[in-house]
């Protein structure tokens, strides 16, 4: 059985980031991913990467900016320890050989982005995550050998001893359907995010929160669930992504009535207000019937602002978006969009090492809440965090790698997973009483019931009616039939235990949206439309019912159960956000 | 109609029954061929991998002599290499003026100028391949109307090769002119059975002749041994080079794949000429490596009565 | 069921999908499978495969994630052509179908085929990738912020890293269909990415390994199928192309495989005689570039291979002898001027060369379509007022 220091799963941004800093140390690494990791949704991240690397720039402004952007929810002792960090990160990619796009003078360029104070943004072309992922991937075919690769494993739980600490995972081989257990002294997840519980979104079919269900479901806390984001450029039918960076190039938004709408609601900042500002700037010119489009329900952008040959150059990527997804030479016409599900600030609670509340365990990426985005997360500042937390976290496992022993885990878990997929698998779909489901019927309400309640404005009508569906469709999930009864990559079965994965994260993002009776970020309730310091200027934990991280097996598996934990503040105390 | 006349080197070199059967067949057509013998080597895309802008002024200064002929209506090559060579280095000239204006300076020399849209020619320049010429210009109803000798029961498999027809926008292949499919059109007009067979677009392996001789004669022996599984009598192909290839090498193609081909490889003009009336001799159709008796029985008559 | 991607209903067609299917625990060989599916025309191919798969067979497999043509998964071959499921519409693979309108999709080639449309990329792809040190190997001293590059080197650079490694060109490369130890298309553009990047310290190195490996950028047969099949505009064959030129031109590395013997004949001979001369091509590629090179040994054995073809093409009279010895040269005013040039263009410092990738292409005059009704007097400053500096 594999055993290693540290074992990663998810090879996107953080998980790579994380195996390089530990194989440095001279750790037993091994990186596991569900997909090879070229494919990890990190490639699909465009605009940038904020630093501070400019001579005339402060990180102090940096972290500022992202405090502000958070709405005061991010820690900021995190945001200090981000920003300060990252002017070195960015010249350590450039060192490893990331293309970043350079200014006249051969230095790195840098371009506006969202909520940014100072143009900060370091990037390659409109292909920033896809540059960067493929460069860590050449450094970890570099470290072939200290440095083992599991591609294309799926993990199915993560193991734990007798003592409570993470002891590991148990993973299947996708091509053979070998189930395989793996000891690990230090276990980090960087599984990323959870958008595909929300339909449409920008995230990959992959992102379905699986490392966010395995740490929650093992009694580690998620925090700032409600914390979602939709971002304001996706394309209206599928939900791709088109960069802020148009934006930051000089992109406009219109209704309409081909007017500025955003001059109304940040007439500082504009179109680059923090992403919350910007989708409720959008979501509201609908509602109010100013959008666009057959159905009234987009909104232009309008990138012909951008002088062409600098489109070609900086947003070549979404050129060709334009044109193959949506028929539109963007050089020339507006382009419809509408605000979408993109990322989401909440996950797996962490402290600033990458660590969870179990030991052995740490987290980092998307699907970690360190926090430093709070209610809301600052373009660009994504891929600075997979990296920076990635990257200590690898360092800290490997740190403590060298201060204990291998830990041992019985096949129990194994087991229980094998015969949980033969069961999936043999599943009858005439059983009775109730006529089962399809997994991706059950899937598709999933989505389109987050995306209709637990969107850009929530109310608590709407919220409790999301949470009846969501408990409902987790009822049906029990029996929830496929159809692949094969060994050789099944992704039939895969895709009903992510089904699981991402009903928990959806039920606690609910639970927590319920809970919290203010509007901040992302977070916003038409019923408590107003930021509320006094009362919720607090982080919201999600944890299993009953499971006592300290006790392994004790209580039952319920359902979500809510703590409180507090903001960090260092420099900046809260003020009214405006821009 | 008046052509400028591109006919490439290898025509005029080691398949000399192209160049000949192609001076025979234009009076056919009611093609005036005026022959750019100034012109150059287009570089079949070595002087470009050696030197861009060489190939691109060489090309150029052909475009520009194309340009003098009095009357021409447009610029005509028998040779896919050299449609594909020289579509690649129009491309680059005519999507950047400043570009263009820097590889003018050097033909100024001589006094001669590439222009994008040549005064007194009906749009832009264009440079067409005999292929295309057929079936664009001329017609295939046209063609169809000429034909003396249908070559009935001979089944033609056609063979594209490379240069003509990828990359597809580059060299005009859309829905109104489906230039990969000319050959299947063409052989159809003339009579013929059109043999469909798995190499048919691929690469005849001339280009690494020289470099790995084992991959480049391996190529050719599978394409042409994938005709004869399909029972083609005979190949047609728009390029000499491929025609080196598959005529001159078809005995070492034979060593390197194990096994007999006996398939013979007609230049598009012969094809169109036996159609048209004219005589395998004087097509040149006795030159060939590989002889063509599948075609013609030499003893007897050739194929199909003569109208 | 037409609402099922949302789309609104009477939008939606009928699209036939045949998949090839595989599945190697059964024991069978592979078969067609149809599906019909029904969706808006300009979705993709790999959504009406979605839908399939949702709907009627959950056991359909397919690699997938983004949808959005970035992540690389998805490759496949759609009615014999290499590309992206989630990059082709279904209209167009509709219209490029065989008669029956069917869209046929079938796993990428030259590689072995896992379960459907499924393929091991690891020996094809991955290997050869591995093949080519495809990681930086930094000029040294490595500076303390970053290296000061210009700014055409990295945008140039950026069209190899603009690959997404979906194998679509490896899927249809034909050098390696006959020769599978070639390092294809996509390893070689890998190449080029460090090879191009000002940064790299390793370019003679490099190339000289890529130039003397019989399997390297010398067994590329030049017809373009990479070119075409890749989705991202990487132009392979044309990075390849460029790792030749800067090897010979600027390395002036001499190759065992002839590589540079060819390229300098051609080009020699062309400046010679204005036009090709094949009986002295061939013998200076193996030979070297001179009249002489008809004499060394590598020379002598490839003509004598050929002797028989050459006796018969010279009795059928395809081959005249006085051709072949004194080749035929253009007129003498035109071979000075066609000299005049390759002096001119090979004695600069740099060469020229134009990239169509960067510079894209030139537009007729055209204002952009505007958006309908009126425009208010906030558009005339496109960039955030408060942000340093000019958004160019």
């Amino acid at each position: 059985m594999p055993s290693h220091d540290i074992l990663i799963i998810g090879a996107g941004l953080a998980g790579q980031r994380a195996a390089l800093a530990a194989a440095q140390t001279g750790s037993s690494v091994a990186i596991m991913s569900k997909v090879h990791p070229v494919r990890s949704h990190s490639v699909a991240a465009a605009g940038g990467i904020n630093a501070a690397i400019n001579v005339a720039d402060d990180w102090r402004s940096h972290a500022y900016d992202t405090v502000k952007g958070s709405d005061f929810l991010g820690d900021q002792d995190a945001i200090e320890i981000m920003c300060s960090q990252a002017p070195a990160e960015v010249m350590h990619l450039e060192h490893i050989g990331v293309t970043f796009h350079r200014n006249e003078s051969g230095e790195l360029d840098l371009r506006a982005f969202g909520g940014a104070s100072m143009k900060r943004t370091a990037y390659v072309a409109d292909i920033t995550g896809q540059a960067i992922l493929h460069v860590l991937y050449e450094q970890l075919m570099k470290h072939h050998e200290t440095v083992d690769r599991y591609e294309e494993w799926f993990t199915t739980s993560l193991l734990q001893d007798d003592d409570g600490r993470c002891c590991g995972v148990v993973a299947r081989d996708v091509r053979t359907g070998r189930m395989e257990t793996f000891h690990a002294k230090n276990t980090i997840l960087a599984c990323g995010g959870a958008g595909q519980a929300y339909r449409p979104t920008t995230n990959a079919l992959i992102v379905t929160g699986d490392g966010i269900a395995q740490a929650y479901r093992l009694g580690a806390p998620l925090m700032d669930m409600e914390m979602v984001q939709y971002h304001p450029t996706t394309l209206a039918e599928n939900g791709i992504l088109i960069t802020e960076g148009a934006r930051g190039e000089g992109a406009v938004l219109l209704n309409s009535e081909g007017e500025r709408f955003m001059e109304k609601y940040a007439p500082n900042k504009m179109e680059l207000a923090s992403r919350d500002v910007v989708s409720r700037a959008e979501q509201t010119e609908i509602l109010e019937g100013r959008g666009v489009g057959a159905e009234r329900s987009g909104i232009w952008l309008d990138i012909t602002k951008v002088p062409r040959k600098r489109t070609l150059e900086a947003l070549r990527e979404i050129v060709n978006i334009g044109k193959d997804f949506a028929g539109v030479d963007i050089t020339r016409e507006p382009i419809m969009i509408q605000p979408g599900q993109h990322y989401i600030m909440g996950g797996v609670k962490t402290d600033v090492n990458g660590a969870t509340s179990i030991e052995g365990l740490y987290a980092a990426g998307e699907v970690a809440c360190v926090s430093v985005h709070g209610g809301n997360r600052l373009g660009a500042n994504s891929l600075l965090d997979t990296l920076i937390f990635g990257r200590r976290a690898g360092e800290h496992a490997a740190a403590r790698a060298a201060t204990i022993g291998m830990p041992r885990a019985t096949d129990a878990q194994l087991r229980e997973d094998s015969a949980t997929i033969d069961a999936i698998i043999a599943r009858d779909r005439n059983g009775s009483p109730t006529r089962p489901r399809r997994v991706s019927e059950i899937k598709q309400e999933l989505g389109d019931t987050m995306n209709k309640y637990v969107a850009v404005y929530r109310d608590q009508g709407g919220l409790e009616q999301a949470l009846e569906i969501v408990k409902r469709l987790q009822e049906e999930s029990k029996s929830a039939y496929i159809d692949d009864r094969g060994t050789v990559f099944n992704q039939d079965v895969l895709g009903a235990l992510e089904l699981g994965y991402m009903l928990d994260c959806a039920q606690a993002t609910v639970v927590a949206a319920i809970e919290r009776k203010e509007s901040r970020g992302a977070q916003f309730r038409t019923d408590f439309p107003k930021r509320n310091d006094e009362q919720w200027l607090k982080h919201i934990d999600i944890s299993i019912n009953g499971k006592d991280p300290a006790r392994p097996g004790g209580g039952g598996v319920g359902g979500p159960q809510i703590s409180y934990s507090p903001v960090t503040i260092t420099q900046w105390q809260p003020e009214e956000r405006k821009y | 109609m008046k052509v400028a006349y591109w006919p490439g080197c290898v025509s005029r070199g080691f398949t000399p029954e192209l160049h000949g059967s192609m001076a025979l067949l234009a009076p056919l057509l009611d093609i005036e061929l005026v022959e750019l013998d100034r012109a150059c080597c287009t570089g079949a895309g070595v002087i470009a991998e050696h030197n861009q802008e060489l190939a691109d002024t060489l090309n150029a200064r052909t475009f520009a002599l194309a340009q003098q002929v009095e009357g021409a209506e447009l610029m005509m090559n028998i040779c896919s290499t050299c449609q594909g060579a020289q579509s690649e280095c129009q491309e680059r000239l005519d999507a950047n003026a400043e570009y263009r204006g820097h590889v003018n300076e050097t033909l100024a020399a001589e006094g001669l100028t590439y222009e994008k849209d040549p005064a007194g020619w009906a749009g832009s320049f264009t440079n067409k391949n005999f292929l295309w010429l057929l079936v664009e210009e001329i017609g295939l109803g046209a063609l169809r109307a000429k034909v003396k000798r249908p070559l009935t029961n001979l089944k033609v498999g056609p063979f594209y090769g490379c240069y003509i027809v990828r990359p597809r926008d580059r060299l005009g292949i859309d829905a109104e002119h489906p230039r990969d499919h000319y050959l299947h059109q063409v052989i159809d007009a003339l009579g013929g059975t059109v043999i469909e067979y798995a190499g048919m677009r691929k690469c005849c392996g001339f280009p690494i002749i020289t470099m790995n001789k084992d991959a480049s004669l391996k190529q050719a022996g599978r394409h042409l041994g994938d005709a004869v599984d399909a029972d083609a009598d005979c190949l047609v192909t728009p390029c000499p080079l491929c025609h080196l290839n598959l005529d001159m090498q078809q005995p070492l193609a034979e060593k390197v794949v194990g096994r007999d081909l006996d398939m013979p490889v007609l230049h598009l003009p012969q094809l169109v000429g036996l159609a048209l009336g004219l005589e395998p001799k004087e097509l040149g159709l006795s030159r060939h490596v590989v002889k063509p008796t599948s075609v013609i029985d030499w003893t007897t008559t050739v194929v199909g009565a003569a109208a | 069921m037409a609402e099922i991607n949302g789309s609104p209903p009477g939008a939606a067609e009928k699209f036939t999908l045949r998949l090839r299917r595989f599945d190697p625990e059964s024991g069978e060989a592979p078969y067609w499978d149809e599906h019909t599916v029904e969706l808006e025309p300009h979705r993709s191919v790999l959504e009406g495969i979605l839908q399939a798969k949702a709907l009627t067979d959950g056991s359909i497999g397919i690699r997938c994630s983004c949808r959005a043509a970035i992540c690389g998964s998805c490759g496949v071959r759609i009615n014999g052509e290499p590309g992206l499921a989630c990059h082709t519409h279904l209209d167009h693979a509709r219209a490029s179908a065989a008669a029956d309108g069917v869209i046929e999709v079938e796993p990428m080639g030259n590689m072995p085929v896992i379960k459907d449309l499924i393929v091991d990329m690891d020996a094809v792809h991955w290997k050869k990738v591995q093949r080519v040190t495809p990681w930086l190997i930094a000029k040294q001293p490595v500076p303390e912020r970053e290296y000061l590059v210009e700014k055409e080197a990295m945008v140039d650079v950026t069209q190899s890293m603009a690959c997404i490694q979906c194998g679509a060109c490896v899927s249809d490369c034909l050098a390696m269909e006959v020769d599978p130890g070639f390092i294809g298309p996509a390893a070689l553009a890998k190449a080029y990415r460090f090879v191009g990047d000002p940064r790299d310290d390793q370019q003679d190195i490099r190339l000289t390994d890529l130039a003397e490996d019989p399997q390297g950028i010398f067994d590329c047969t030049h017809c373009f199928k990479c070119v075409e099949a890749c989705p991202k505009g990487v132009n392979p064959m044309g990075q390849i192309m460029r790792l030749r030129r800067i090897a010979i031109g600027d390395q002036k590395i001499v190759d065992k495989n002839n590589g540079e013997r060819h390229e300098a004949a051609f080009t020699t001979l062309v400046k010679d005689f204005g036009l090709l001369n094949e009986a002295e091509l061939l013998p200076r590629s193996y030979g070297g570039n001179s009249w002489f090179g008809k004499f060394h040994p590598a020379a002598g054995k490839v003509l004598l291979s050929l002797l028989g073809v050459t006796v018969k093409a010279v009795m059928r009279g395809k081959m005249s002898p006085k051709l072949a010895i004194f080749g035929h040269k253009l007129p003498k005013q035109d071979l000075d001027a066609v000299k005049k040039i390759y002096e001119k263009i090979e004695s600069r410092e740099e060469r020229y060369e134009l990239n169509l990738y960067i510079t894209g292409y030139d537009e007729p005059d055209e204002t952009p379509v505007p958006v309908a009704a009126a425009a208010s007097s906030g558009e005339e400053s496109p960039a955030a007022p408060d942000t340093e500096g000019s958004a160019n």
